[in-house]
């Protein structure tokens, strides 16, 4: 048999382990009860000092000095919640408070640690706190994509020429959590964004294109017409989608031409596109494109085609009615249950 | 008989040897996870402490999301669910129910609550399913889509809802399931972070004993009930450690069935769930997984132990010995399906080591348990292993099991805190230690059960019996 002092040891280790995690547990609980509540009365007097202070415009030194001495976890959990709701000048005056507390240096000097998680903690609260420090612009090409996530949804708020510069050239970023990140920073930033984002589009081709094209299509400027119309013409099926949907995002005349000529492309991905870019243009001069789309041979250009005609109004719902009694099944099954859906269901 | 005790004295000894040997094997795979999942979720409070996560709501970049729900006899409660799915907390979402040829009102319940028309029945066939009697969308509610379909089971469902999902991602989820509203927004972040995440998985915990209000649950609480009270101690090691830890080692190859996100394409591409498995939810992953080292395209399986969901658990031995026999069939089925992965290094992480895993740990645990447990009984029956003996054996066998329960608490303490009072606290703690008396030796039979069926080809899913929740009324029973 195995020799029982082998068993008795195991057996006294186990036994060892399981107290331990049993005292840890309930201690836990304990500390947390204590702490949660002193944690929360705390937070509580830092909050509505705050909104008094940001709410008078009245610097009081004292109340300054009560959340100076506030732990700094208290600090940071009261100051980004305040934020979240502000903006201007009440902003403004939360980030004079801020800084005399010393929480933005604090960030600033997490913002420099070697640990990637503390300067993701200062890139956030800099962030949060909407912080034009050029600290945080350095940021942007870290070494840990968490933190140039962060930097970018910092950037949306700071839109100037370098942020932007800056913004563009982590577009084709291969980590992607921060390709997300700026994609949303750049349309966050509007307008503002559209020359440089027109100008890059104009630069680039590939992947790096793609990423600014699904912005562009958000922003819907006319000055990513060129663009788009160059891109519509690459042999890169998904570029050429994409900038289908953007032609029908800026609209004109140029655009509707090349998304009738597009509405032919070898790709049903292209011909999809083109057909949902109609459609949100309500090109009804398309209409009869459109109802040859009805008889593609594949699912998603037959039902683009279809949502786009019943986008065209009265027009498309015409040619809708006329492929019921058309001779193609697959087109008029399509046309009946796009004829069918209610109001509220088509978008 | 003087000749033949030695001799078994002998067998008996080898036996104990192999079976302590492959305890403390088992035990050194369960802490070099724990370790694992340690540091995997310090890494992830780390990451979304003080994240804003109203920018992805805002944003019109955020992916759509088709929410996949099969529905078979939901009468009663299917208002309530689809309405807690309808105000769920994202920007761009589709919300799919699949009647699974209801033999109740539920189809009509949801034509007079939800404004439903129908209109013409066509989509998209890309995966051959069961034929599909109606489709319906609503006329005040936009993202909704109703679609009623002959009996086929969950995974016929499913590939039906994949058909008229328009999201660029679905989530698969049993009607019954209490989303967080919040739970979407969190589960969708491995998708922008990483373009190679082809499904993420969220913690699913138990419901039983907690308050639902709406279809939210209101107040989180462990259930009195011993079964689903040691369940509640399962699922959180289930995900706090198994789960997270696979996630650093880069392995996870489960998703549970009852909340999960894919991407849609892929899983098209991939045929969908297959309908003659029960283990239907691990094998679409394990198959993901395959194709990408053998196709190429997104492979990668994310686990997100902030996005929440609730279920709720069989409170019965009869129902749980169903449900866990089935489970022990769909794993043993998934494994066979996929045994050229073993040990197979073109397959990576998944290949050399999470596949000898679920193989090696989780398929034969019972078979080993089982031995031990006979080998230890029969050596005391005829006298050659006494009880302080058997008692030291039994405590170093299953000590550790205990002792990391424990740690899972304390994980769970530290991390999300879901359970409050003292009282919970005293519960989960009981129910942890209660476990290994009864409960597991149970599981280890009804496992061992569902190996003999899976080995007789039996591939029934057995019937779940809900009690309801607190504060909603009990529906039929459903297909486990």
């Amino acid at each position: 048999m195995i020799s029982q002092h082998i068993l008795d040891l195991v057996m006294l280790g186990e036994m060892i382990l399981i107290a331990l995690a049993v005292g840890l547990y309930f201690l836990h609980g304990v500390w947390l009860l204590l702490t949660q509540r002193r944690l929360q009365a705390l937070t509580d007097v830092a909050r509505s000092s705050l909104a008094r202070l940001v709410t008078s415009g009245v610097v009081d030194p004292a109340q300054i000095e009560s959340l100076r001495k506030l732990p700094r976890g208290v600090q940071v959990t009261a100051f980004l919640e305040v934020s979240t709701n502000l903006s201007g000048a009440s902003k403004e005056r939360l980030r004079f408070v801020a800084q005399q507390v010393g929480l933005l240096d604090y960030a600033r000097k997490l913002c420099e640690n070697w640990l990637w998680t503390r300067r993701l903690r200062g890139t956030r609260i800099l962030s949060r706190m909407d912080v034009p420090d050029p600290l945080v612009l350095k940021l942007l090409v870290d070494r840990h994509p968490a933190v140039r996530a962060q930097a970018a949804e910092w950037a949306a708020a700071q839109p100037s020429v370098p942020v932007i510069t800056a913004m563009l050239r982590l577009l084709a970023d291969s980590a992607t959590q921060a390709r997300f990140a700026v994609q949303n920073a750049l349309l966050r930033m509007g307008a503002v964004a559209a020359g440089p984002l027109a100008t890059y589009l104009e630069r680039n081709s590939g992947r790096a294109a793609q990423a600014g094209l699904r912005v562009a299509e958000s922003l819907a400027d006319a000055r990513f017409a060129p663009a788009a119309l160059r891109l519509s013409r690459t042999d890169d099926i998904p570029i050429r989608a994409a900038a289908a949907k953007l032609l029908g995002a800026v609209g004109g005349a140029p655009a509707a031409e090349r998304l009738s000529e597009l509405m032919s492309d070898a790709a049903p991905e292209v011909r999809a596109a083109a057909a949902q870019s109609l459609g949100r243009m309500q090109h009804w001069q398309g209409g009869s494109l459109l109802a040859r789309g009805l008889c593609d041979s594949t699912w998603r250009v037959r039902r683009q085609s279809a949502l786009a005609l019943r986008a065209l109004g009265a027009p498309g719902a015409l040619f809708l009615r006329r492929a019921l009694k058309g001779d193609d099944r697959f087109a008029a099954d399509m046309a009946q249950q796009i004829l069918d859906l209610p109001a509220a269901a088509i978008g | 008989m003087i000749d033949v005790l030695p001799v078994l004295s002998r067998l008996l000894e080898a036996g104990e040897v192999i079976v302590l040997v492959y305890f403390v094997g088992v035990n050194a795979w369960y802490l070099a996870l724990l370790v694992s999942s340690m540091l995997e979720l310090r890494r992830h409070l780390l990451l979304i402490k003080g994240e804003s996560r109203h920018l992805l709501l805002s944003s019109t970049l955020s992916p759509t999301i088709s929410i996949l729900a099969p529905a078979f006899n939901e009468e009663a409660s299917i208002e309530i669910s689809l309405r807690a799915l309808l105000a769920l907390q994202y920007p761009s979402l589709e919300v799919i129910v699949i009647s699974d040829g209801s033999k109740d009102r539920t189809v009509q319940v949801l034509i007079e609550r939800f404004d439903l028309v129908p209109v013409k029945t066509i989509y998209e066939h890309r995966i051959e399913t069961k034929p599909v009697r109606c489709l319906y969308r609503s006329s005040t509610y936009p993202s909704l889509v109703v679609v009623d379909k002959e009996n086929g089971g969950k995974a016929d469902a499913l590939n039906v809802g994949l058909g008229f999902a328009r999201g660029e991602l679905v989530c698969a989820m049993d009607a019954d399931t209490l989303i967080e509203a919040d739970g979407l927004q969190r589960m969708v972040r491995p998708f922008l972070y990483s373009t190679d995440v082809v499904a993420a998985g969220g913690t699913i915990r138990v419901v039983n004993g907690s308050e639902v209000k709406l279809g939210r649950v209101a107040t989180a609480a462990v259930p009195g009930n011993m079964l689903a009270g040691i369940q509640v101690v399962e699922y959180l090691r289930a995900f706090l450690f198994g789960r997270l830890g696979w996630n650093r080692l880069g392995g996870n190859i489960i998703v549970s069935g009852a909340f999960g996100l894919f991407q849609r394409e892929a899983v098209l591409r991939a045929g969908g769930y297959l309908h003659d498995t029960v283990g239907e939810d691990m094998e679409l992953v394990l198959r993901l997984k395959r194709l990408s080292r053998e196709r190429g395209g997104p492979g990668e399986i994310a686990f997100v132990p902030d996005s929440v969901a609730w279920t709720e658990v069989p409170e019965s031995a009869r129902v749980l010995g169903r449900q866990r026999d089935r489970w022990h069939r769909g794993l043993a089925d998934v494994l066979w399906r996929h045994r050229r992965m073993l040990f197979n290094p073109r397959y990576g992480v998944t290949g050399m080591f999470v596949f000898p895993y679920y193989a090696f740990v989780e398929l034969l645990a019972p078979a080993f348990e089982a031995v031990g447990l006979v080998t230890l009984a029969f050596g005391l029956a005829i006298g050659l292993a006494d009880w302080r003996f058997a008692g030291l054996f039994y405590l170093s066998a299953y000590g550790l099991g205990t002792a990391l329960s424990a740690v899972t608490l304390i994980v769970e303490d530290v991390s999300f805190h879901r359970y409050e009072s003292f009282r919970d606290r005293a519960l989960l703690f009981c129910w942890a230690l209660l476990e290994n008396v009864g409960y597991r030796q149970l599981t280890v039979y009804w496992r061992l059960r569902g190996a003999w069926k899976f080995l007789r080809g039996r591939k029934d899913w057995g019937v779940m019996e809900r009690k309801g929740f607190r504060g909603v009324p009990a529906a039929e029973p459903r297909p486990l």
